[in-house]
């Protein structure tokens, strides 16, 4: 480097400085930390002792850690699809030359400004078995199922019932899925209106252009987001933390990686396991989100840019 | 200027000395009662303050708060005295979070003979006192007079054994026409603050003290088996269906004082919270918790204790061992006893405290504890691992969805193993922890 | 699409609007618990309006979680610190990775976007160690001194915004002389201001929201967020008093709703382009 160089050099420093410490103190030293504590014994109050690899063979013998793992893949797998589904559904129908759009948009994007701690408190009280208001509307279509097929169905306990929990929960997520909406809308409104006229004129049904038009033009912004989604939902802790009041909901249904680092770590103070469950978190993030990425490099349909 | 004044305003906050301006020393006292207990433990802390040249107390009150103190504690600035329940002494202990108290206590004069035997064994472990009582509790059935009358059955008298009990049940227990219940009798599930403490009923704790858990033993089977009759004789979510309608402990919605469970396993302090909040005329009786087989003349209880502990760090233990030693002498602590409602930690006893204490079945309670065969609580080093298992393998059963015998070998041996690492690690560093508190009690 | 039915207009509509009352349903549901007295809460089946409004509901709900003001006083500090720390810290950093050329920008740019990927829970344990070494455990510091350290994806959010400026813009205040930082400050700042608006107005929402960091790291009740205070006050008391729940829930929520309604329009567009990435 020469002096004007060197010169460009320490000026760019000091603009990128914040996030060179940022980087060094909040991301490089606690992630290499965790690897450290992963080897050992740590509970915050003593010095660590090094175990080797005797957490992480403990792990894999841990039938919770393997319920938790289970359960946090299992919801992303279910409540990503659906959130997509649904948010793209109403972002199509907000589309159409409706009045009230804006209204509608506001309404459908309230949920997700709400805080994790006032969604779970409310959701515990809607999906409450006897008096929610969830089982009150379940309940008039299961009577009438009942009615024509015999059956004798019942509205689930939600949060008690251990084949149910983690579909309530799929439900709260449902609701704050506004904030995809709006990101949707705003993808669609981005669609040439040329290559719909064009469909138009050869003829095609509205769901094939929504299969051929549609979707391929909406594809990167799908592919966006559901990345971000995997990554959140493998993160899930404040919702069911709190929906169970701390603990595993029933027959461990509402346990996930990051409630179950958080039970090792700040519970039972067992830190060391804490960190070898939490690496193990980090690799599940890093390999489905280079699944997604090598997946969408195939199905994501960049050409309309 | 925003930033400047938002940083101010943060200064401001951090600041704040443990000297008040008459230069007494401030201690930081944390404790988890609300509501009319903490009100009785208010007054005492300022009777203490107003005693005082040399030391103020101030009191906060803190909602979970094992956690929170370990997380200040563990984060190096911990409060000067804390409230704790003795259940968190072996993980707390041998985590070094805790301070311990035999030097100390031995210069204000206090000794074993002060206390209930069950009571002090509770405030030990490994060979060192880690904590004096605050307010001890023993457990009782408690059952609803009104609801035996209804069901045909005698309301002045209790159930003797579990089968009578579980006789009753049947007999108390309502449905409703679509089959969900309207009341219950009994379950294991409510409140479910001793569910640990239930092996203990048929036969012996879940731990024998030292390295074996004894899960496989023949008691916790019984237990296991007994929970799983449960869901076959009341349907397992009908239970928790009723269960989700229940209303807060503390107010008129009680389950208890609204019928809706007739019998359950209560503390001493019930008794307060019935005269505030049960419907006047609300009747009911206390007994013995019965067992599969009677044993007159010495009941069986089990006796737990609210405590209070010094955290390791905390920069003021002298003090701290004053106010909690004026706290232990019999007038004070009869005092908070008798506004809290319970029965007092100390092994004598004033006839003035038992005149005055409004509780009908008081004489029952100072009998359990003062019975041979009132056992300590369940207190384990791996407390939070047990209690999250439980519950978890308890509700499967109670729900119908697990054999009792398939969650018990399950159980078993996941805790056996937890308790196992906990005592690798603990003998690991026993030596090193041991020699350490020796050197701070001076042995 | 300009050709359209009116049946299928018609039939839009009537989702839409289904979905509207659905979406609608749970604020509805908590705010007519919260007005309820306690007996009516449990009622089979629910009145949507309380037989009497228990306007106490509120006020009692409060005293219920303790020092009411200054848990929301610690909630808008840590917002406003946060808000402050963010925007500026992340503003001066994506300066340098998009307004000035040097060796290894991208390489640490590359660098920074592999950050996103690390979760919290994965760093919570060391962080929780290495605050208590610098003594601030027990201070609201863990909480607000990070965001002056340029949060990864604000910086991605804001070097995308600056890109597209024009280059020329910088060019003609060099060679009139101006410093490196009046550039930044006089010329792109003010231009980026929708951006910055943006960035500030997530944060607000981030840091109204946390719990889990606030869980971990304020050990004094003193410093507690509303969103703490909330789940004490969940989990102190057994049972369900949920008229006061829903009460204490929907002054959490206020406070969000009232924010969005001034700022709907940065915030709807806001969304749209960071969404869009």
């Amino acid at each position: 480097m020469n002096r004007a160089e060197r010169r460009n050099f320490a000026r760019a420093m000091l603009f990128v400085a914040p996030w060179v410490v940022g980087f060094l103190f909040l991301n490089l030293y606690p992630f290499l930390a965790s690897v450290w504590y992963s080897l050992c014994d740590y509970s915050a109050l003593s010095v660590p002792v090094f175990l080797g690899f005797q957490n992480y063979a403990d792990l894999f013998r841990d039938p919770v850690f393997w319920k938790a793992l289970s359960n946090t893949v299992l919801f992303a797998l279910f409540a990503i699809p659906l959130g997509t589904a649904l948010s793209i559904g109403l972002a199509v129908l907000l589309n159409q030359p409706v009045p009230g759009q804006g209204l509608f948009r506001t309404i459908f994007f309230l949920p997700s400004l709400v805080p994790a701690i006032s969604l779970a408190i409310l959701w515990q009280w809607m999906l409450n078995g006897p008096v929610g208001l969830v089982n009150m509307a379940v309940r008039p279509f299961l009577q009438a199922i009942n009615a024509v097929a015999g059956t004798s169905l019942q509205a689930p306990d939600w949060l008690n019932d251990p084949n149910w929990a983690l579909w309530g929960l799929v439900l709260t997520g449902l609701w704050g899925t506004g904030h995809a909406v709006v990101i949707y809308l705003a993808g669609l409104q981005e669609i040439p209106v040329e290559l719909y006229e064009a469909a138009e004129l050869d003829g095609t049904t509205p769901w094939q252009r929504f299969v051929h038009v549609t979707l391929p033009m909406l594809s990167p912004v799908i592919f966006f987001n559901v990345l971000m989604g995997i990554i959140g939902a493998l993160q899930t802790f404040a919702v069911p933390y709190i929906l169970t009041g701390g603990a595993d909901g029933p027959g461990r249904s509402l346990l996930f990686l990051a409630t179950y680092i958080y039970q090792h770590a700040f519970d039972y103070w067992n830190m060391g396991y804490a960190s070898a469950l939490a690496l193990i978190l980090f690799l599940v993030i890093v390999v489905l989100s280079f699944l997604a990425v090598k997946l969408g490099e195939k199905k994501v349909h960049y050409g309309g840019r | 200027m925003l930033l400047a004044g938002l940083l101010a305003a943060l200064v401001g906050c951090a600041g704040g000395g443990d000297r008040d301006e008459k230069g007494k020393v401030v201690l930081e006292y944390w404790e988890k009662w609300t509501g009319h207990e903490k009100e009785a433990i208010a007054r005492r802390v300022e009777a203490f303050n107003r005693s005082q040249d040399k030391i103020h107390v101030r009191m906060l009150t803190v909602s979970r708060i094992d956690q929170k103190m370990m997380l200040a504690t563990a984060g190096g600035v911990p409060p000067d005295v804390v409230g704790l329940w003795a259940v968190n002494l072996p993980s707390y202990s041998e985590n070094n979070a805790l301070l311990p108290l035999d030097r100390l206590a031995a210069e204000f004069g206090i000794s074993e003979g002060n206390y209930l035997p069950v009571i002090w064994k509770l405030c030990n472990y490994r060979g060192f006192l880690w904590s004096l009582p605050s307010t001890p509790s023993v457990v009782a059935l408690h059952w609803n007079k009104d609801a035996f009358r209804e069901a045909g059955l005698d309301p002045e008298r209790p159930p003797r054994t579990l089968a009578e009990l579980e006789e009753f049940n049947e007999k108390i227990t309502r449905k409703n026409p679509d089959g969900s219940l309207e009341r219950i009798g009994h379950m294991p599930q409510e409140p479910a603050w001793w569910m640990r403490d239930f092996p203990t009923w048929f036969g012996h704790p879940v731990w024998d003290g030292g390295n074996r858990m004894r899960m496989d033993d023949d008691a916790c089977r019984k237990f296991f088996g007994w929970l799983e009759s449960y869901p076959r004789r009341f349907d397992g979510p009908a239970m928790y269906k009723l269960r989700g309608a229940f209303g807060n402990f503390a107010s008129p919605e009680n389950p208890f004082f609204t019928g809706k469970v007739a019998m359950i396993m209560q503390g001493v302090w019930m008794d307060g919270f019935i005269k505030k909040f049960a419907r006047p005329g609300f009747r009911y009786g206390v007994a013995p918790f019965p067992e599969p087989v009677e044993h007159p003349g010495a009941p069986l209880t089990v006796a737990e204790t609210d405590i209070l502990v010094i955290p390791a760090g905390a920069k003021h233990p002298r003090e701290s061992m004053e106010f909690i030693a004026w706290l232990q002498r019999r007038e004070n602590m009869e005092a908070l006893c008798l506004e809290q409602k319970k029965i007092s930690p100390l092994r004598e006893v004033s006839a003035d405290f038992l005149a005055r204490h409004e509780h009908p079945y008081l004489r029952t309670f100072q009998e359990l504890a003062a019975s041979p065969r009132a056992l300590p609580a369940l207190t384990i080093p791996t407390f939070r691992e047990f209690e999250n298992d439980l519950s978890v393998y308890t509700n499967l059963v109670l729900l119908g969805r697990m054999e009792g015998e398939a969650a018990r070998m399950e159980m078993s041996a996941r805790q056996q193993k937890a308790l196992d690492a906990k005592l690798n690690r603990w003998n690991r560093v026993a030596p090193v922890r041991t020699a350490e508190w020796r050197k701070e009690v001076g042995s | 699409m300009n050709r359209r039915h009116p049946t299928q207009e018609a039939i839009t509509f009537a989702l839409l609007l289904a979905f509207g009352f659905l979406f609608l349903l749970p604020f509805l549901w908590m705010v007519s618990t919260s007005l309820k007295p306690l007996e009516e809460t449990m009622k089979m089946p629910p009145e949507w309006i309380p037989s009497s409004f228990q306007w106490h509901n509120y006020p009692d709900a409060m005293r219920a979680m303790g020092p009411f003001w200054t848990f929301a006083g610690n909630s808008l500090l840590l917002a406003g610190l946060n808000v402050v720390g963010t925007v500026l810290s992340s503003a001066w950093v994506a300066y340098g990775f998009s307004r000035l050329d040097w060796k290894g920008r991208d390489a640490c740019f590359f660098l920074l976007l592999m950050t996103m990927m690390i979760p919290f829970p994965v760093v919570m344990v060391p962080l929780y160690t290495l605050f208590r070494d610098l003594g601030w455990i027990g201070t609201m510091k863990p909480l607000w001194v990070p965001s002056f350290l340029a949060g990864a994806f604000n910086v991605f959010l804001l070097r995308q915004f600056f890109l597209t400026l024009p280059r020329d813009l910088s060019e003609a205040a060099r060679i009139d002389g101006c410093s490196e930082f009046r550039i930044f400050w006089q010329v792109i700042l003010p231009l980026a201001k929708p951006a910055l608006l943006t960035v500030a107005l997530f944060q607000f929402l981030a840091t109204w929201n946390d719990f889990l960091g606030p869980l971990i790291f304020l050990a004094r009740e003193s410093h507690f967020t509303l969103a703490l205070a909330l789940q004490a006050l969940q989990s102190t008391i057994s049972g369900t008093p949920w008229h006061h729940l829903m009460a204490a829930s929907t002054l959490v929520v206020a406070p969000v709703l009232v924010l969005f309604f001034f700022t709907q329009r940065t915030f709807i567009r806001g969304i749209a382009t960071t969404g869009l990435k």
